[in-house]
């Protein structure tokens, strides 16, 4: 039944972001004959992961109006936090999990009440964290890499959700499953609970929906909630597809994320976004990703591609609201 | 209270930033008391400033934009990319040293020119446009350089010159270039139609554009300026520190709108004050001096910078909604 | 007649400097649709906001279904079945019908929110109103006159004893308030009470029952709409007022120059082909009821709209004016109604906002010439006598009355010749009015021409030569001081209906 709502009736948008998935695949399986492999497709699964769960999150935000600006430097300190845990102070892994997780909604709250209750510009307000989440991890872990278990170690099975081999040593991309999961359930929290109900409507007109009796202070924090504990998701999500955790790196994450689900038709001016949408935006960017070098171009020409689409996704957007 | 705030001489400087030189010589003193003493000295001072002019010129820059209501940060990615693209032709292509610097300008330019077009003329919003600028920048870098790091010149190579900009035998050149510009800054802003204009659609934009004023434009103007700064502070910055890596940047777009912040300039736009930055950037370079001193890494300077703005921004909302 | 339902009785309420309310009463009854109606201004918004418990009323009492109450705010009144429906629409445009109609308490099925039995809900609704409105459809895609019907279904939907719809055919096209008036009907027979605030009068012959017409502030009297004729309110909402020295007839003589002629100037619904000449010297008011379409008049002459069509002459040269900037350098000045939005930069200096419009003036090179910007402020201060410390306070320090000085000032600097004066003394003190006036006078002695839009009477009947009267985004009139009267400007500015 759910799944027949998700997928039964893509917008325009949508099929419009799913037609140029289909046009970048096939011209880049065109221009190039290794890409239409098997180990590419794992590629791009492995590095959209942690992006998809970063721009199911944001899109919260995005849709009241505001955005997020500190989940990528988050996800690289909170995965941070859960390793040094779990290696340095050995913590079972699910400990270690759920310390990372928690840690990002820890931030989220922190952001929304920066954001909903001391009414700071988003933007501003989650830059400042992004510094603040960027110092954080180095900080309380002492400013070392850290890598969590192997997926050979017995303690690495977590790793598992996102990529198993099998016996013969064939890579499943199974996190895809997973990612699937969670697009399912945000798309009905967004589209079917009060939660995501007023996150539209606080997008929509902050003023009205509040006049109509809602705790727009409340809904409006829990969006950077949601955003933060996605960021929390998302930095398991990067230890487990990455060997090595880097103190100070991370920044510039967000924004493949933020574009991807503004080129999914989120609107940077809020009340509009599905997370399907989301979705596959950031299969776009990931696209980019990892298909430029299989063109000859180097994968820094993903970063220029990247803001360039951001700017006509968002022209597209302003051009109609002239009309 | 009031009777100081009276004061003609308090009247002239500014109650606002008379405090703020309070807070500089008192954070001053307290990390000179903090470190023994070894904070102390004119030297080390000297010394320290040489790595933090480029962000005053990154905070003058962005005082600009800010007053106009917008905010831009994608300035210090954009400022690597300036270093990074004119440093490479300069060391891999042979350009003359004179037309690398001219080249960091001009790139910070264009990025200004971009931005402030996109802003003005196609209302789309600040902080996308710095996001797509910033990705672009890092992007336009990193495949020039190939992703490679690259140093500019030493002091002692024939093109070390530039480095003079910086400080001549312990001699802190740069402070007075910087002082320079910020006094050409605070003309433009304060003397100028420029600058008039710029506040004043800051403030009510409606308002000017119904006076008869092209008001794009003259926001546009804003993020070009900026752009320029921009460009100032690379050259600032390789001076300093001579080597540039590709894909960095970030954390100096808070540094600089901390600075910025903390000298009084609104974020709503309609208020700014150079001088204020001027001081600004200097309690923002002390502090993050003061806090190495103290035996801190520098990711508590992030955390501390971060919270420093969040306060700033804070006190600048509520004074505002006092005044509504 | 139904029983009466609702007693407002000696309500009394004032604003700094305004006695908005003197002692009013209201009567409302089951089943009826009961007409306030009064000139803008007179003070039905506010007895409507003092009821909803927008406002809190000095003193009187309010009687809701035999007990005292008084609402601390809308929720309140909404809860207990008072519900307005007002004229700028609450609505959330990305959202869809029946989303909007129950925001706030939707129903739920465990965590999930049941739309299909809220578009069910609503289907219901909108079928016992007889409106035809798909309730799965976004809320902005729907005509501006559903949108109202919308709001009109919620505020059913609260089980609402007594609606007041708060000018509610401003926006709506004829088939569109026809389609009202049948639900009103509907709602009149289930013995709701409505109060109807419209400026229409062939509306109000239509659809009221009897018609409350207040003035200034104060109860004027009841009528029984079937007995009475439009002639009737009309006297009763202009009163028999003593102007102070009006205009008797048009001080400009017959041969000035025009220096303004408007031919065919389209732009949008609220500006339908209005043309119009402005002699030089002379004050040309217009007139005409909220939303007649006057600002957005002078906003399209004025470049600051965009237009879709007509001529403009200046001084008998044919102009194009496209933006405030292509106004301004052809002599035009605009002062608007709303001048902490569009007038002044309320953070600046008097000195910095005169100086605004005409920058290039007070240059010293590449510098701005900051004796000189004060010196002509100054002049400036001291001809309109705006009071002020000093030329480098602040404006936001400033009364109403001398901002508006100010930004007269802004325009003279500018050497504009034509000034557009829309609602000159609107939050303006009655002794600041006067000066405005004769400042006004002074102004067209010394050969300055003025349109000025003014939704007061007698500010129209004292100050103009010569009237264009609006209504509903057309030029309904054009009258001669001499010959203008509040009745004969009324009947043009009230719509009929063929």
């Amino acid at each position: 039944m759910v799944k027949k709502r998700a997928f039964g009736k893509l917008k325009g948008r949508e099929v419009m972001v799913l037609g140029i998935i289909a046009a970048m695949i096939i011209l880049f399986s065109f221009l190039s004959p290794t890409f239409r492999t098997y180990p590419t497709l794992v590629s791009v699964l492995d590095n959209s992961y942690y992006i998809t769960l970063m721009a199911l999150g944001v899109t919260f935000p995005l849709i009241t109006g505001g955005v997020d600006l500190s989940i990528g430097t988050g996800l690289v300190s909170y995965a941070l936090i859960g390793g040094y845990l779990i290696v340095h102070q050995g913590v079972p892994v699910g400990v270690g999990i759920l310390a990372c997780i928690g840690m990002g909604v820890l931030i989220g709250v922190f952001n929304g009440v920066l954001v909903a209750v001391m009414d700071l510009p988003p933007f501003l307000a989650t830059l400042c964290t992004c510094m603040i989440t960027r110092g954080l991890g180095p900080a309380l872990c002492g400013g070392f890499g850290v890598s969590w278990p192997s997926a050979l170690s017995e303690s690495g099975a977590f790793r598992k959700i996102f990529k198993f081999t099998t016996a013969n040593g064939t890579v499943v991309p199974i996190g895809i499953i997973f990612i699937v999961v969670l697009v399912l359930i945000m798309s009905f929290v967004l589209n079917h609970t009060r939660v995501g109900r007023y996150t539209i409507a606080i997008g929509s007109n902050k003023e009205a929906t509040r006049l109509a009796g809602v705790n727009v202070k409340f809904y409006h924090m829990l969006a950077y909630i949601i955003s933060g504990l996605f960021a929390g998701l998302a930095g398991v999500a990067y230890a487990a597809t990455y060997a090595t955790i880097y103190p100070g790196s991370g920044a510039g994450f967000e924004l493949d994320a933020i574009g991807g689900a503004i080129v999914g038709g989120v609107s940077a001016s809020g009340g509009v976004g599905s997370i399907i949408g989301a979705f596959l935006g950031v299969i776009v960017i990931c696209l980019m990703k990892v298909g430029l070098p299989f063109i000859g171009l180097q994968a820094n020409w993903q970063q220029i591609f990247t803001g360039l689409v951001l700017i006509a996704a968002v022209l597209i957007d302003v051009v109609k609201k002239k009309k | 209270m009031e009777k100081i705030k009276q004061n003609a001489l308090v009247q002239k400087v500014g109650f606002n930033r008379i405090v703020l030189i309070f807070v500089l010589l008192l954070m001053y003193l307290m990390f000179g008391l903090l470190t023994g003493g070894a904070f102390f000295g004119f030297s080390r001072i000297a010394n320290a400033l040489n790595y933090a002019y480029f962000l005053g010129f990154l905070s003058l820059g962005v005082t600009f934009v800010i007053a106009t209501g917008g905010i831009d940060f994608s300035i210090g990615p954009v400022m690597f990319c300036c270093a990074l693209v004119s440093g490479y032709s300069l060391t891999m292509y042979g350009v003359p040293m004179v037309i690398s610097l001219v080249m960091s300008v001009l790139i910070g330019v264009l990025f200004g020119t971009f931005n402030g077009y996109l802003v003005a003329y196609w209302n789309v919003p600040p902080f996308i446009v710095s996001m797509a600028s910033m990705n672009i920048a890092k992007g336009i870098a990193a495949v020039f350089t190939k992703t490679q790091s690259v140093s500019w010149p030493q002091s002692s190579t024939e093109d070390g010159w530039y480095r003079n900009f910086v400080s001549v035998n312990g001699f802190p050149i740069g402070l007075i270039v910087f002082l320079l510009v910020a006094v050409v800054c605070a003309v433009v802003l304060n003397q100028t139609k420029w600058g008039r204009y710029i506040l004043c659609l800051g403030s009510n934009e409606e308002a000017v554009r119904l006076s008869g004023v092209n008001v794009k434009r003259w926001k546009m103007l804003a993020y070009i300026i900026c752009g320029t700064l921009v460009g100032i502070a690379s050259i600032y910055f390789v001076a300093a520190y001579t080597t540039v890596q590709p894909g960095y940047g970030d954390q100096y777009n808070n540094e600089a709108i901390a600075g910025c912040v903390m000298g009084g300039t609104s974020m709503v736009g309609g208020l700014a004050s150079i001088s204020g930055t001027v001081i600004g950037v200097f309690i923002i370079s002390l502090l993050q001096q003061g806090i190495l001193a103290l035996g801190f890494t520098k990711e508590y300077q992030y955390i501390i910078t971060g919270l420093i703005v969040i306060a700033a921004v804070y006190a600048d909302v509520s004074a505002r909604r006092r005044k509504n | 007649m139904g029983e009466v339902i609702l007693t407002m009785k000696d309500i009394d309420k004032s604003f700094p400097g305004v006695h908005a309310l003197d002692h009013v009463d209201l009567e409302v009854r089951k089943g009826e649709v009961l007409a306030l109606m009064g000139e803008n201004g007179a003070g039905k918004s506010t007895l409507m906001k003092v009821l909803t418990g927008i406002y809190k009323k000095d003193s009187g009492t309010i009687t809701y279904e035999g007990k005292e109450v008084e609402f601390k705010n809308t929720r309140e009144a909404q809860d207990a079945g008072i519900v307005i429906v007002h004229q700028e629409l609450n609505m959330l445009g990305h959202l869809t019908v029946a989303q909007n109609l129950f925001i706030g308490r939707e129903f739920k099925k465990g965590i999930r929110i049941d739309d299909k039995k809220m578009n069910e809900e609503a289907k219901k609704l909108f079928d016992r109103l007889n409106v035809n409105i798909d309730p799965k459809e976004t809320m902005s895609n729907l005509t501006v006159g559903k949108q109202q019907m919308c709001e009109i279904a919620k505020a059913v939907s609260f089980d609402a004893k007594v609606i007041i719809f708060d000018e509610p055919s401003a926006a709506l096209t004829e088939s569109e308030i026809e389609e009202m008036f049948k639900i009103i009907r509907d709602l009149k027979k289930k013995d709701i009470a409505m109060v109807y605030i419209s400026h229409r009068m062939d509306e109000i012959k239509v659809i009221t029952d009897r018609v409350t017409v207040m003035r200034d502030g104060t109860y004027v009297g009841t009528l029984i709409t079937e007995e009475c004729t439009k002639e009737d309110i009309i006297n009763m909402m202009v009163g028999r007022v003593i102007y102070e020295d009006p205009k008797t007839e048009s001080a400009v003589p017959k041969d000035a120059p025009v220096v303004l002629k408007v031919e065919h100037l389209n732009a949008g619904k609220m500006v339908q082909d209005v043309s119009f000449e402005l002699r030089k010297g002379e004050i040309l008011g217009f007139s005409g009821l909220m939303g007649a379409g006057r600002t957005e008049t002078a906003r399209a002459l004025f470049g600051a709209d965009p237009k879709e069509g007509g001529d403009i002459y200046v001084n008998g040269t044919k102009v194009t004016i496209n933006t405030p900037q292509d106004a301004v350098d052809c002599g035009l000045g605009y002062l608007s109604e709303d001048r902490k939005r569009y007038g002044i930069v309320v953070q600046k200096t008097v000195a910095q906002n005169t100086s605004m419009a005409f920058m290039k003036n007070f240059m010293k090179g590449i510098f701005i010439d900051k004796k000189k910007e004060k010196d002509v402020a100054r002049e400036y201060v001291d001809a309109l006598a705006t009071k002020t410390p000093s030329v480098e306070q602040l404006v936001v320090n400033l009364s109403g009355g001398n901002q508006q000085k100010v930004v007269v000032a802004k325009w003279l600097a500018r050497n504009s010749d034509i000034l557009i004066f829309d609602e000159p003394t609107r939050g303006i003190d009655v002794g600041a009015k006067n000066e405005i006036y004769k400042l006004m006078n002074k102004l067209v002695a010394e050969g300055k021409s003025i349109i000025m839009i003014s939704s007061e009477m007698t500010e129209i009947l004292r100050m103009s030569d010569r009237i264009v009267v609006m209504c509903e985004g057309k030029k309904t009139g054009e009258l001669d001081i001499a010959e203008a009267t509040q009745e004969s400007i009324m009947n043009l500015a009230t719509r009929e209906i063929a």
